[in-house]
């Protein structure tokens, strides 16, 4: 069998690149936005998904921590202890403020944790734990505005000791510093409350975070996923009408591409089509010639925009370190299915052209 | 009998179907672009809706704070007593802003909680119906939001694990990001734990420069503008979004470059005869390439203004569904889509420029 569907579409290499190239940016477009939200998601909750705990308990009606109010009791924290199934439970403070250096500033988490306990920095890539006086800074925001372990920062109005580097806890929202759970109880005036409780459990955490809500009243208590779904949802939920938005005007673009590619290749073939079905070529076949080469497009698109979206997200990373391109399999799965939409529409026109082609045209002298 | 034959236009027009589908093609990349600025420069309008808006003329912050956004503020009550003590203050009240996020009908929303003492500056300036919140537990919120949550006056909802009543909407209090929840000083001031302390203090006066010097001098404190304080809100959303948004605006115009450099490529190869006669009858390179330049900047701008008509009737139309994304756009972004449409048709002549600059005139006279 001759692959005249194939043929007809790549003998113009150029026009061909031009038309797949096309399709394949309209998908870069959704799948690169899509991915630079997928990133920014993940990196909102990575405070909860590198902590050690099991269980994080909140105030009531509180269920994540980007810009949310939360305050528990100091004491709930000892109460906590007393139930079967903790392994530890230790206090920890969020606030947020800008780090400040030298006329350079950066939105941040502030986040206070008792010394040598689980709620602070994971990592350490440089120095140490802070001391009174002290911060832990994300490395990323260190670069970005030329801190080094040892200089002094503004935070809170109050000036800060660099003790050491951390790493991966800086977002395109903002990024985090650590200091001391009585440091930032002080400078917040809230000596006797805590922003979150952390929670190490053994057995179930569900049953271990159920039986605290059960327990001591006006809280929240959730497991460390549960959790990190909540916080990555407030993302999600903001920017979903944007998403859909931005994704419908590039599958346009793309849909327009599309129609453009075949209508010109078939254009570019009407004789070769009147010879096939003076041939014998019947409406089905001049159907599927068309739908291969759509087909053809779209794969080939397809392919090349997630070859891109991987290339734009490893020269974003290099350049915008801060920015987190990330093509999930949901993403894909979305752009492929909205490819194969714009396909079906594209071809449409086409068709009706080759539908309507007389044979007759082969025995005209060409104009 | 001499005359111009307009031919390039006459390529461009020549098959309707084709102009009609690339005008389609490139518009959309353009409407996507108009969209994405028009967004981004009514987002930069609707995150300072509140500095702009609320009637103070001087914001008094704790020292070095910049803006709403990034940094936290904490002023004590009892400046309020030496600000009545600067003869320039003619009203001085507090006001407590923080961000927060809770459940809505299962949905996240994140929003800005403003609590102002009854009949004080800090509150709603345009109610449009119920009226402003006068006591613990009232709230007053944005009339789209409420909509949106078939939310009237008199509606009661949780929010931090307390039940609010609405009793006011107002208008203009929204962004696609937040919206603003109004309640009372000391309804905030139990929500975030606060004690005897503010985030700013507003104030009016007709001399906001000697107000500023004497406040200043007399409490330490930093009195900003609300110019300027919005100014600062604004670049540190620039710093969160921009790159994002100059990515994908980057991507949509290579789209539109693609587009009409397929569309000018497949004329070119369709109608090879003619511009092999046009060559064998004495057409230079530069005449070849005014032909071509001609074609794709007429398609280029064009599509710009199919795109602009576009854009109209994508922001009309997403204002409709969702009312909390505004779109903006000012001449001067127009002047630059029409440098940036010219540029895309020089860009998009370079393929087919080049087929044509390879073209043998004795072409012409094979069979």
């Amino acid at each position: 069998m001759v692959p005249i569907a194939r043929r007809m579409l790549f003998t113009d290499r150029r026009r061909a690149l031009l038309g797949v190239a096309g399709v394949a940016i309209a998908l870069v477009m959704a799948l690169t936005l899509d991915g630079i939200f997928a990133g920014t998601t993940r990196q909102v909750s990575r405070f909860i998904d590198t902590s050690p705990a099991d269980v994080f308990v909140s105030q009531e009606g509180v269920r994540t921590i980007h810009m949310a109010i939360s305050l528990v009791p100091g004491a709930v924290a000892d109460e906590i202890r007393q139930l079967p199934g903790v392994v530890w439970a230790e206090p920890v403070l969020f606030s947020s403020d800008a780090l400040r250096v030298a006329g350079a500033r950066r939105p941040s988490y502030v986040i206070g944790y008792m010394p040598g306990g689980r709620g602070g920095p994971q990592i350490l890539v440089e120095g140490r734990d802070p001391g009174p006086g002290e911060m832990v800074i994300d490395d990323s925001a260190a670069t970005a505005l030329d801190i080094a372990v040892g200089d002094e920062v503004e935070v809170l109005g109050a000036t800060w000791t660099v003790s050491g580097l951390t790493t991966g806890m800086t977002s395109i929202v903002n990024t985090s510093v650590y200091v001391t759970f009585d440091d930032l109880a002080t400078a917040l005036a809230s000596e006797r409350t805590a922003s979150y409780i952390l929670i190490g459990t053994e057995g179930d955490p569900e049953a271990v975070a159920k039986s605290i809500e059960a327990a001591i009243p006006g809280v929240e208590s959730q497991t460390r996923p549960r959790f990190s779904a909540e916080e990555r949802s407030v993302v999600r939920e903001m920017s979903t009408d944007l998403l859909n938005i931005m994704s419908f005007a590039a599958l346009l673009v793309g849909l327009a591409v599309i129609g453009l590619v075949l209508y010109t290749s078939v254009l570019s073939r009407l004789r070769d089509i009147g010879v096939m079905k003076a041939l014998g070529l019947g409406r089905i076949g001049v159907t599927r010639l068309v739908l291969i080469q759509g087909l053809w497009t779209v794969v080939s698109a397809f392919a090349l925009a997630v070859a891109a979206t991987f290339g734009i997200g490893a020269i974003v990373a290099s350049v915008a370190p801060d920015i987190d391109v990330v093509v999930e399999t949901a993403s894909l799965v979305r752009a492929g299915a909205g490819a194969i939409l714009v396909a079906a529409i594209g071809v449409i026109v086409p068709l009706i052209k080759v539908w309507r082609v007389d044979p007759a045209t082969v025995f005209r002298r060409p104009s | 009998m001499s005359g111009r034959v307009p031919a390039a236009r006459r390529m461009t027009t020549a098959d309707p179907k084709r102009l009609v589908v690339s005008l389609l093609g490139v518009g959309a990349a353009i409407g996507l672009v108009l969209l994405l600025q028009g967004l981004w420069n009514g987002q930069l309008v609707q995150i300072t809706a509140y500095e702009d808006n609320v009637g103070a003329d001087l914001f008094v912050a704790q020292s070095g704070t910049e803006s709403i956004l990034g940094d936290r503020s904490t002023v004590p009550l009892a400046a309020i007593e030496e600000l009545a003590g600067v003869p320039e203050v003619q009203q001085a009240d507090p006001v407590h802003i923080h961000y927060t996020v809770f459940d809505l009908h299962g949905e996240k929303e994140f929003v800005l909680l403003v609590g102002s003492d009854p009949g004080d500056l800090g509150g709603p300036w345009e109610v449009s119906g119920g009226r402003a919140p006068a006591a613990t537990g009232d709230a007053v919120l944005d009339r789209t939001f409420a909509e949106e949550h078939d939310i009237g006056v008199g509606t009661e909802f949780e929010m931090g694990g307390r039940t609010f009543r609405t009793v006011g909407l107002s208008e203009g209090t929204r962004s696609w990001m937040t919206s603003l929840v109004f309640v009372t000083a000391e309804t905030a001031q139990e929500m975030t734990g606060g004690g005897e302390v503010a985030t700013f203090l507003l104030v009016r006066t007709d001399e906001p420069d000697a107000a500023a010097a004497a406040i200043r001098a007399s409490t330490g404190l930093d009195p900003l503008l609300p110019a300027t304080l919005a100014e600062n809100d604004r670049e540190i959303m620039a710093g969160i979004m921009e790159g994002p948004v100059l990515l994908m605006i980057g991507i949509a115009f290579a789209a539109a470059t693609l587009v009409v450099a397929l569309t000018v490529y497949s004329g070119v190869v369709e109608r090879l005869r003619e511009y092999g006669i046009v060559k064998a009858m004495g057409a230079g390179r530069f005449r070849i390439l005014r032909l071509i330049l001609g074609q794709t900047i007429l398609l280029a701008v064009a599509g710009s203004v199919v795109g602009y008509l576009m854009y109209l009737g994508g922001a009309w139309l997403v204002g409709q569904l969702r009312p909390q994304f505004w779109f903006s756009l000012q001449w001067r972004h127009l002047m630059v889509l029409s440098g940036a449409a010219i540029g895309m048709g020089l860009v998009a002549a370079i393929i087919p420029a080049r087929r044509l600059g390879r073209l043998d005139p004795a072409s012409v006279y094979r069979g």
